[in-house]
């Protein structure tokens, strides 16, 4: 500008160019937007899971060999042993039934365990305990779930077999049970932890001024205190270990079997599906699309666990300021 | 607590046997909680060395079932069903580095670009805000669902795209073809040992029997006149290279395809980019969580100087809450996809249980073997040979899980010391 050449302004200060607004306004506009995409990305997927199992077990119950009323009551799941459709059976009981057996005696391990060890951690132990116990703890929770079905095979049903005197099928619900109850361990662990560490220090120590033990004070201040969260690990440990897979494939056994003994062979929903993708089924035959009403079944019982976990994490959490 | 009744206390209603409590009473009964409360320190103690022991019996018995398959044929070689003892895990260290390389490339942008969305760009209208908490509601949702559903939405949509494409069949290029393939029929040429590839015009048919001269390509590229030779026309010609470019009359020959490295087609089928893909699925809310976790870490008073001075809020997320989040995002990173070297069922669902292979991928579309699959399928097998390498298989993944998982510690305490 001509106009302030002759003011005493510094040179530096006289040739200020400003960029355009209007470009950057634009492309502070185009980030947005591609960040919106990818948070969008999240929910197309689960549209995609929804559509994906809706449309591929309609397949499966269109079929004129399926029932609605066989699938949710049938006591016999023959999908994989008989080849001829019309002597297969389609009842989802002792698929269920031998998941829930898996996931009862798994929960039997990680919940008592799990919460003993988030309390020890949270109210009792010193840093250099803290210090072995929770890389321990994180280095169970990174093992590959198919190197805990391995050690379900290797160790835990031979010596199963062992302290029984053979009681057990190689393959049974209990070592695969056992095997999953180490895999959720470390998640109820360090979520309860998390829930008691949110559990202020005032409390405690009213507990203690009014004369509880160390023992009192956990059990019936923090652990109430911290409930919700407790509750919704439990939840997520519960849906973890109806998900899980690996597992049940290697140490659970491959017949599905509606009975509630632990000892015998069970084959779980998702210990069927592996069977069934390594079977190499012909895409397209009603057994291929029992595949995806098992998927359902398992994908509405962890997305109800879950929701339930949040639901209670938000209603009755209690917030400490 | 009531032992020591004051004065007051004596002098109201209450019955004596409460005012004046029974000092052996309390004594007793304090020495009953205190040691009550000492047992549950043990039980704690025991119950949390549980977890230390599982851990060594589980390493220990690994490795003593597997230290002796540990030698550079592990390394080295293939999987091989005639020679169990010399079995090796290569093309299953390739595979997983592939599906892990793309898990990756897809996951993390997505993933913390979802995280910067839902940390930094907190909108005030309404309507955005319900987004928002849906979207992260939905992100809890999926952290829940079981990895093989997961497998299974990749076998839908990434191998089979819901057969928009028609079904794929063996040996059979299914699909739309984009690039980097070239279908030649393969007849033998009369040097034995040696054949002509002849381009394929009409990829439905499947043999082509030569009565005629065609045209067909040789090693370079080059195209050239083919030859027909018949029994009752003479002798075969003496001349080699005539001999190479020669068929019998009525000789047959298959279809044979070419396929670069960059081969694409739609839909994937059962390649290695249909796995990544898939396991990116897997590991998204992990990385979306640890990302907002480390998003959150960083103190809002750094984001209000940068916009005080008058950044932009994507100027502020790219100049400082980024670069101040970047460690914990990293960390968080490396133990995803460590959890991805790991996963097996995903894998399984959209590879199939397949594990003869004796390289690593080829082209983008090719199929490869991973870790855990191999380890899986080995560790099923009831010969106790193959139990032994799969326990070796088994140190050689916990050896790189833990590499990974010291670099995040290491990145880790690096922020600490901050």
């Amino acid at each position: 500008m001509p106009a302030s050449k002759d003011s005493s302004l510094p040179a530096a200060l006289q040739k200020r160019n400003f960029r355009s607004t209007a470009s950057s306004e634009f492309r502070e506009r185009c980030v947005v937007a591609f960040l919106a995409a990818c948070g969008l990305t999240t929910v197309l997927i689960t549209v995609c899971i929804v559509a994906m199992l809706v449309s591929q077990s309609w397949n499966f119950f269109q079929s004129e060999h399926v029932s609605l009323t066989d699938f949710f009551t049938g006591s016999e799941w023959t999908a994989l042993q008989s080849q001829n459709l019309a002597n297969a059976k389609f009842g989802i009981w002792p698929l269920l039934s031998g998941t829930l057996r898996v996931t009862f005696i798994a929960m039997i391990i990680a919940l008592p365990l799990g919460l003993i060890t988030a309390i020890y951690l949270s109210e009792f132990a010193g840093t250099r305990v803290r210090k072995t116990l929770k890389p321990t703890l994180e280095i169970i929770a990174g093992i590959p779930t198919v190197v805990l079905g391995y050690f379900a095979i290797l160790v835990i049903s031979p010596s199963l077999q062992w302290m029984t005197g053979g009681a057990f099928d190689t393959f049974n619900a209990t070592s695969a049970g056992i095997a999953v109850g180490i895999l959720c361990l470390p998640m109820v662990c360090s979520l309860s932890e998390d829930a008691m560490r949110a559990v202020p220090t005032a409390l405690r120590e009213g507990a203690y001024g009014l004369g509880c033990t160390p023992f009192e004070t956990a059990v019936k201040v923090v652990v109430p205190a911290a409930l919700s969260g407790i509750i919704s690990a439990f939840l997520l440990a519960f849906s973890r270990a109806i998900g899980e897979t690996m597992v049940v494939a290697l140490a659970a056994g491959t017949r599905a079997t509606a009975t509630l003994d632990p000892r015998e062979q069970s084959q779980t929903m998702t210990g069927f599906i592996v069977e069934m993708i390594k079977s190499e089924n012909e895409y397209g035959t009603v057994q291929y699309f029992s595949l995806y009403a098992v998927a359902v079944t398992l994908f509405v019982i962890t997305f109800g666990m879950t929701l339930l976990g949040q639901l209670i994490r938000r209603r009755y959490q209690e917030s400490y300021q | 607590m009531s032992q020591s009744a004051t004065p007051e206390l004596q002098t109201s209603r209450l019955p004596t046997a409460l005012v004046n409590q029974d000092p052996s009473v309390a004594a007793s009964d304090a020495r009953k909680r205190k040691q009550l409360s000492r047992l549950f320190f043990w039980l704690c103690v025991a119950i949390a060395s549980i977890s230390v022991i599982v851990l060594a019996v589980l390493l220990i018995s690994i490795g003593v079932q597997g230290h002796s398959r540990l030698s550079a044929d592990l390394i080295a070689n293939s999987h091989s069903e005639l020679e169990p003892e010399t079995s090796g895990m290569r093309p299953a260290i390739i595979g997983s580095l592939f599906v892990c390389g793309v898990c990756g490339l897809v996951a993390l942008p997505l993933g913390i670009g979802t995280a910067i969305f839902l940390e930094e760009f907190k909108p005030t209208s309404k309507l955005l805000r319900g987004l928002h908490g849906f979207i992260q509601l939905n992100i809890a949702n999926l952290a829940g669902v079981p990895s093989i559903v997961f497998g299974l939405l990749g076998l839908t949509v990434f191998v089979y795209m819901f057969n928009v494409f028609g079904l794929i069949q063996v040996n059979k290029p299914g699909g739309w073809e984009w690039f980097g393939a070239k279908h030649y029929y393969q007849v033998l040429s009369l040097e034995p040992g040696q054949t002509i590839l002849i381009p394929q015009s009409d990829l439905d048919k499947p043999t082509i029997k030569i009565e005629g001269p065609v045209e067909a390509v040789d090693a370079d590229g080059n195209r050239f006149e083919v030859r027909t030779w018949d029994r009752k026309s003479g002798p075969k010609p003496a001349d080699k290279a005539t001999r190479m470019r020669t068929v019998k009359q009525g000789a047959v020959g298959g279809s044979y395809s070419q396929r670069s490295w960059y081969y694409f087609r739609l839909p994937f089928g059962k390649s290695f980019l249909a796995a990544g893909l898939t396991l990116s699925l897997v590991i998204l809310p992990v990385i979306i969580i640890a990302a907002q976790e480390a998003l959150r870490s960083v103190p809002p008073s750094l984001r209000e100087a940068s916009l005080g001075l008058g950044a932009t809020q994507w100027q502020t997320t790219r100049d400082v809450s980024l670069p101040a989040a970047l460690p914990g995002i990293m960390t968080g990173a490396i133990l995803a996809l460590g959890r991805a070297i790991g996963e097996a069922a995903p894998v399984l669902v959209v590879l199939g249980a397949a594990i003869a292979k004796n390289s690593g991928p080829q082209n983008l579309m090719d199929s490869v073997v991973t870790m855990p699959v191999l380890i899986f399928n080995w560790a099923g097998r009831p010969q106790a040979v193959y139990q032994e390498v799969a326990a070796a298989a088994i140190i050689v993944l916990l050896i790189v899980l833990l590499a990974l998982n010291s670099v995040a510690i290491y990145v880790r305490n690096k922020v600490q010391s901050y």
